[in-house]
């Protein structure tokens, strides 16, 4: 009667399990999506405080997941502001004083420009592949499409996030809401994705909302106006001589 | 005979010796107050730090630095074995600092953490209010200082994130069970405190610590390679300096105004020397050397510090009296200047060595300035001194 049950059960383990595709071909697809060897990109973030919202313009150049330079062209008290990020070092140039800043350490917590997007943020190294051990939970459907309700555990130490909830979609394999928690459980992030459109041969999307869910306020707008991928881009961006021109 | 002339002849100047005495008085009372209130407050800001923080003695692990932020997320170190019963016992009670992001009302803000043993009571800080209980499971304690820039109350809660071992984010809600009145800044601005099992917990780290404070400088031998004692000179460098930066400011107040009773002395034995020409001529006629002469208005300048002694014991006891009694209260908001020793009233003490030296500093300073202008006398000539010339 033991052995019976045991089997039955293992069985329906089984059947429960064929439901679902292989958890690891849907991270490589959004993986496949989401990285790229070089991108150039113009994008808009909307930061809202409490008393108002400002729009921060900036032009990006991305080389894989260890080189990005971003220079903020608007607003006026913002612009020619420029970061760089090499590796794990992260420096920020502002043209008021002419200094380049490394930003490290406990500075890496503080927001980017009072956005719901931390210096860390920036920081971490996207292939959830690699750092993420993945199992399906569930299908759902969010924002009138059909998507995989997937935990993430991290494989590594060192990442910021332990512990990742995405809302995959079936059939583009991008993540259209994500849930960041802490080590204790304890949801810190949200990632709402929208306007999700075909560029070349990936899924990407135009509209992105970063919510910082342990801040007040209704999150941070991030607007992708044009972007390019896999361009060939001059080394010399991606240096700290670039900061001071 | 000598002082007796002298003493006759400024009781015979009148108001002009007593305005000079006052005058001088007035100076001696400034400068032992202002004495006797950098002493104190000195004096206070140190056993203040040393009541909540320093203890008898206190262990640091190397790689802290209390002037570099980012030092910070690594300043730690496991508290030594030999270390564990002095613990246990409370006479050592370890401290685990790290940096965090608080979020009060929705608002962001960095700050840092501290764990602190609730059951600790070496420390005068008001530990006991760590100890979690059923309603309150992470109870937390800040300053006024911080609790006024996080704009926090008693019985608030907010969440505290911090970046654990692993470099993961934790993250805790913590609920405020005591708003204290810190007299050491260092231990309020920009400080959340928690109990040290807790803070451990949400860091992974477990048995590290960052400080050890020690009942007594001899248990210092229990510190592990990873920590260094430091000795009080080293702790208390800031505060030394920033007292004697603050006094040698203020110092040059009192400069100035030793200077205009020095030129009052000086301008009234300078105008004696002129006035009393034939009596110097006299004297002279009578058989006074010249060095005897010079003595005499030496004698005159330094008897109006006498007198101005005892007038300054006269005057300014009450004043002292009440410094030292009731104390000097600083009106409200000084004590968040980020200095200890400025959230009570300031009760004056006041050295004797302080006293003597200051006392000696104008005697001497007197002297001279009755010397100088006494000198003239040497190159008078007794007969043209006696027509007054």
């Amino acid at each position: 009667m033991k052995r019976l049950f045991t089997i039955l059960l293992l069985a329906f383990s089984l059947a429960l399990t064929a439901k679902y595709p292989d958890p690891a071909s849907i991270l490589r697809a959004i993986d496949a999506n989401t990285r790229f060897t070089s991108l150039k990109s113009t994008t808009r973030m909307v930061i809202k405080s409490r008393r108002a919202s400002r729009t921060v313009s900036s032009i990006n150049y991305s080389k894989g997941d260890n080189s990005f330079f971003s220079e903020y062209t608007s607003p006026p008290r913002d612009k020619g502001t420029k970061m760089l990020k090499l590796g794990g070092n992260l420096w920020i140039y502002n043209p008021g004083t002419d200094r380049i800043v490394q930003i490290s350490g406990n500075m890496l917590n503080q927001s980017v420009m009072g956005s719901d997007l931390s210096y860390e943020d920036f920081m971490e190294e996207n292939s959830l592949l690699q750092d993420y051990n993945a199992v399906i939970e569930g299908e759902a459907t969010y924002d009138k499409r059909e998507v995989w309700n997937i935990m993430l555990t991290a494989k590594r130490k060192g990442l910021s996030y332990p512990k990742k909830r995405i809302y995959v979609d079936k059939e583009r394999l991008l993540p259209l809401y994500e849930q960041w928690f802490s080590s204790s459980g304890k949801l810190l992030k949200t990632v709402r994705s929208d306007q999700v459109s075909r560029i070349g041969n990936r899924w990407y999307p135009k509209h992105v909302v970063f919510k910082d869910e342990l801040k007040e306020g209704s999150g941070t707008d991030y607007y992708v106006d044009s972007i390019a991928f896999d361009l060939k881009i001059p080394d010399a961006i991606f240096s700290k001589g670039s900061l001071k021109k | 005979m000598i002082f007796k002339l002298a003493f006759k002849n400024i009781l015979g100047y009148g108001w002009r010796s007593l305005i000079n005495v006052f005058i001088i008085a007035l100076v001696l009372i400034g400068l032992i107050w202002m004495e006797g209130m950098w002493f104190s407050w000195l004096n206070l800001a140190k056993t203040q730090s040393t009541q909540w923080e320093f203890g008898g003695g206190l262990l640091r692990v190397k790689s802290y630095d209390p002037y570099d932020v980012f030092a910070l997320e690594h300043s730690h170190a496991p508290i030594p074995a030999q270390a564990g019963n002095l613990v246990a016992s409370g006479e050592i009670v370890p401290v685990l600092f790290s940096p965090a992001v608080i979020y009060p009302g929705g608002r962001m803000q960095n700050a840092v953490v501290k764990g602190i043993p609730s059951q600790q009571s070496l420390l005068r800080f008001p530990s006991q209010a760590l100890m979690p209980t059923e309603a309150n499971p992470y109870p937390a304690i800040v300053g006024k200082t911080m609790a006024k820039s996080a704009q926090l109350q008693e019985g608030d809660a907010f969440t505290i994130r911090v970046k654990d071992s692993s470099g993961a984010f934790n993250a805790v809600d913590l609920q405020i069970s005591q708003i204290m009145d810190c007299p050491v800044p260092s231990l309020d601005q920009g400080t959340v405190w928690m109990d040290l099992q807790a803070l451990q917990d949400l860091k992974q780290l477990p048995g590290m610590a960052t400080t050890l404070a020690l009942r007594d400088q001899s248990l210092a031998s229990v510190a592990s390679p990873e920590f260094k004692l430091i000795p009080p000179n080293e702790f208390f460098a800031d505060l030394n300096q920033m007292v004697k930066t603050k006094a040698s400011g203020q110092a040059s107040l009192f400069v100035m105004m030793i200077f205009l009773a020095m030129l009052a002395i000086f301008d009234t034995q300078a105008l004696a020397i002129f006035k009393r020409r034939r009596e110097i001529g006299m004297l002279s006629a009578l058989g006074m050397t010249k060095a005897r002469i010079i003595l005499l208005f030496t004698t005159e300048g330094a008897l109006y510090m006498l007198g101005a002694t005892v007038l300054t014991a006269v005057m300014g006891f009450p004043l002292f009296w009440y410094f030292a009694r009731i104390g000097f209260s600083l009106p409200k908001g000084y004590d968040s200047f980020g200095v200890a020793g400025f959230n009570e009233a300031l009760k004056f003490v006041y050295p004797l060595p302080l006293i003597l030296f200051t006392l000696m500093l104008m005697f001497l300073l007197t002297v001279f300035v009755s010397w100088l202008p006494a000198r003239k006398i040497a190159r008078l000539m007794p007969t043209e001194a006696l027509r007054g010339k």
